[in-house]
């Protein structure tokens, strides 16, 4: 506040300055800072002259700074040595629970620590390796190739070494026994492991020793690439991603047109779908109706299924994203494929095998196809209604009747019905060329 | 006990680590050893003529002269055995010297146990039998090596406990890593050693006979054969300044008698050693005259005050460690992980750890990494570990051991005196792996 006074040359009274204890509110605490207000010249304890030359000159003006909290003044407290009588170190002897033997070593402890357990004990833990008999030997576990005492062999090793079974095998005593690779050594140790637990109804763990080798051989294939062939990969790898680049650039485009050509039909579809919101003031042609609703229906056939697209991508996928719904089978499309998915008492996700993936496709592609010739066929059936309402009110006494064929009555016709428009359409049962 | 927090538990015990050049003894879990003692003992007739009263210096204590009268290597005479370099380095009388390792591991007991006699008696300075032992092993010690060590051990030294571990273990432990691929190039040979978990995988095993002593071996033909002057210090009384490339002017220390050739030998190899520390250097890529003599010169001053500049042989004699086709550090590193199993492979890249005194020849760390990177397969990340320090890259297996011996969970581990009066020596397969 000082610089600003002495820059304004405003000659004030010295107005307390606001400190942490001011704000909180003690009062002993103003008390005391209005009197080093008045009295800035006194140095707080073990605050260095100089420094304090610096915050203070020689006109005993309010220093420039905003205060500190000076209460327990600028030294830190030292530690106080030799207050207390230090804990006691001894060098005690100590056994290990770890160790079989009792044997003792000696270490430096506390004193008050030597009742207690030596500490690292617990770090001991031993991997549980299952153990068997001689009739469960001579029962389950016998088996071609492996003797007893090479099975014996291989068990003690998996006990000393922890299951590392590289290292087993590295120390198999290949002067006693043949020598066993690392696959062979599991592939045998997670059999008898299996059979002990299948006679105590234990959890099992299979091995696949074939699929190991078979793995470590591709792997050890993909080590022992030459740079060249690494360089080439690289390369073929930039080739791919260019061309399939160039690919999507073309689908997009594709796409794009398709949505203008679609754009423009719609366009010129809208005026005649106008047409058909004003039927009720229009005398209609009796011919007219039936042309506009096959072209709806057929539209509605064109479009209906769900077009999956094409997994040709390069790379590996999952097959279960072949059964994934493209984006554009609409929400409600989709609550009623669940819907009609429960009803049959199917799965939602069914395990994607190569079948089931193609046949699920193709029924839900139908589900949908089916759903919008329902509704395709509820407009229809309004229509007439209201055709037919329209020329009851205008024709007052007679009724039209309607050919049967045309009617939903029974389940029998419908099917029938639709059966003969999917024929008159094509084929959907393979909408789209899954 | 405080150490929970570090997980280190200090027993007291003793930390051996015998190779070629040297055995290191000292205290675990100290950050080096109390002594490097040259792995080579000294013998002379007893009662030929002293040159100084000191020399006593053999065996512990006061059980010297049992040692002097039960043990003699060949008659039955009394033979003094000289230790440690104090004592080597001054010319003695018929003093032959014997080395006691063979092929990285101790051939000759006898002298095996005056140096460890001496270790307790001068390094230690303490009693056998309060201090349990950790040694280190080459990673190829046959069987019957080991349970005779652990036999002496127990029965003469009465030591309370006692474990064995692959020095390329320890190596590994020293890098804070348990599982690497270990070159370590000593002092007869440079090997390439698979640890996995702390386990030495000892079928991938790869060495080469390429260490420091085919780098002395080579340096002392070139030496030779452009006549320089090998006398040791310790046989030179002056020496004048002579100008570069003049012949040496020196006077010989007095001697009565003629050193022996293996005394001589062994001295004329520390000055090439010195020689090749400070001058060799492994170029980076393979040798080539026109880059190496590009490279400034080194000078360098022989005890017989002959001195001369070293510019492209520096590198040619340095560049015999690599250019084998077989047996080039590079070499025996791919060959070693290539014998592993796949699965762990990609670990042994990720973690080559480079240890062994010879490996600080300069340029060393640079040429093995790049001669590996070219053998590395491209998918996998290659990682060389090398300690800076000279201290840390020299005695990296002591330094694993002195960490290894004073970690709390290892306590368990120790082969202690009473499963040893139990089961005997057979067990330390089992204990030991």
């Amino acid at each position: 506040m000082a610089d600003v006074r002495d820059i304004m040359e405003l000659d004030q009274p010295v107005t307390p300055e606001l400190t942490k204890e001011a704000i909180l509110g003690a009062d002993k605490n103003k008390k005391r800072l209005f009197n080093a207000g008045q009295k800035v010249s006194k140095r707080p304890e073990g605050m260095h002259r100089e420094v304090f030359a610096l915050l203070y000159n020689d006109n005993k003006d309010a220093p420039p700074l905003f205060p500190s909290d000076t209460s327990n003044g600028y030294k830190q407290t030292k530690i106080k040595l030799g207050m207390r009588k230090p804990r006691k170190w001894e060098w005690m002897s100590f056994t290990n629970p770890a160790r079989s033997d009792n044997t003792l070593f000696y270490h430096w402890r506390r004193p008050s620590d030597e009742t207690k357990e030596y500490p690292f004990a617990k770090f001991n833990k031993k991997i549980d390796i299952p153990i068997y008999t001689d009739a469960e030997y001579n029962q389950h576990l016998t088996t071609e190739g492996w003797s007893r005492q090479e099975t014996d062999h291989m068990m003690d090793l998996a006990r000393r070494f922890d299951m590392r079974f590289i290292i087993i095998a590295d120390r198999y005593d290949t002067e006693k026994f043949p020598k066993r690779t690392v696959e062979e050594i599991k592939d045998r140790y997670y059999k008898v492991c299996g059979i002990l637990a299948k006679l105590t109804n234990k959890k099992m763990y299979t091995y696949d020793a074939d699929h190991e080798k078979r793995r470590k051989e591709q792997l050890k294939r993909l080590y022992e690439r030459t740079p060249e062939q690494i360089e080439e990969e690289q390369f073929l790898i930039g080739e791919l991603k260019k061309i399939e680049a160039r690919k999507k650039e073309r689908e997009r485009k594709t796409q794009d047109l398709q949505k203008l050509i679609s754009q423009a039909d719609n366009q010129g579809e809208t005026p005649r779908k106008a047409d058909k919101k004003l039927p009720k003031k229009k005398i209609t042609n009796p011919s007219r109706p039936s042309r506009v609703d096959t072209s709806h229906i057929l539209q509605a056939v064109e479009t209906a299924g769900i077009k999956f697209p094409d997994y040709k991508n390069s790379g590996v996928s999952l097959r279960s994203q072949r059964m994934k719904l493209p984006a554009s089978v609409g929400q409600k499309k989709t609550k009623g494929i669940e819907q009609m998915l429960q009803d049959m008492g199917m799965e939602l996700n069914p395990t994607p095998s190569e079948e089931i993936c193609q046949s699920f496709n193709e029924l839900r592609s139908d589900m949908v196809l089916l759903m919008e010739l329902k509704s395709a066929l509820g407009t229809c059936e309004f229509e007439l209604q209201s055709l037919r309402h329209q020329y009851e009110a205008l024709n007052p006494g007679k009724t039209l009747t309607i050919p049967a064929q045309l009617l939903t009555a029974g389940n029998e016709q419908e099917a029938v019905k639709i059966g003969e428009i999917i024929d008159v359409v094509g084929s959907p049962g393979t909408p789209s060329g899954i | 006990m405080s150490g929970m927090l570090y997980g280190g538990d200090e027993i007291g015990a003793l930390v051996f680590d015998p190779g070629h050049h040297s055995l290191r003894v000292g205290y675990a879990q100290e950050d080096t050893p109390k002594a490097e003692i040259p792995a080579i003992v000294g013998v002379a007739p007893d009662g030929g003529p002293k040159l100084e009263p000191e020399v006593k210096v053999e065996g512990s204590g006061g059980s010297s002269s049992s040692i002097n009268a039960s043990q003699p290597p060949t008659s039955a005479a009394a033979w003094k055995y000289y230790i440690d370099t104090t004592f080597l380095h001054t010319p003695r009388q018929n003093m032959e010297l014997h080395p006691y390792m063979k092929d990285g591991m101790i051939e000759n007991w006898d002298f095996f146990e005056k140096v460890i006699d001496y270790s307790y008696a001068k390094i230690i300075q303490s009693e056998s039998e309060y201090h349990p032992v950790l040694f280190s092993e080459s990673p190829w010690n046959q069987r019957p090596k080991r349970e005779k060590l652990m036999e002496i051990m127990f029965e003469k030294y009465k030591v309370p406990a006692f474990f064995l571990v692959k020095n390329a273990a320890l190596a590994a432990f020293a890098n804070g890593r348990s599982t690497a691929l270990v070159i370590d190039s000593g002092a007869t040979h440079t090997s390439a050693v698979p640890v996995l978990d702390g386990y030495v995988i000892s079928n991938a095993v790869v060495k080469s006979p390429l260490g420091g002593d085919y780098l002395v071996l080579r340096a002392r033909e070139l030496l030779e054969a452009q006549g320089i002057d090998l006398t040791p210090a310790s046989m030179i009384a002056s020496k004048e300044v002579v100008r570069d490339k003049d012949k040496a002017k020196y006077v010989k220390k007095p001697i009565s008698f003629a050193p022996t050739n293996s005394w001589m030998a062994y001295m004329s190899k520390r000055t090439i050693q010195d020689f090749q520390q400070t001058v060799l250097q492994v170029s980076e890529t393979p040798y080539e005259e026109r880059v190496a003599s590009a490279v400034p010169a080194v000078h360098y001053e022989f005890p017989t005050g002959y001195h001369q500049d070293f510019s492209s042989e520096r590198f040619r004699l340095a560049e015999g460690l690599f250019d084998h086709a077989m047996l080039g550090a590079g070499y025996i590193a791919s060959t070693s992980a290539g014998m592993c199993d796949v699965d762990v492979r990609p670990a042994l890249y990720s973690s080559v750890v480079l240890t062994g005194g010879n490996s600080l020849v300069q340029g060393f760390s640079d040429r093995l990494s790049r001669d590996l990177s070219l053998r590395t397969p491209g998918s996998m990340r290659l990682k060389m570990i090398a300690a800076n320090g000279t201290v840390e890259r020299r005695f990296g297996a002591w330094v694993g051991g002195s960490i290894l011996a004073s970690i709390g969970t290892f306590q368990q581990m120790w082969v202690s005196m009473q499963e040893y009066q139990e089961s005997g020596k057979v067990q330390i397969d089992r204990k030991c792996p």
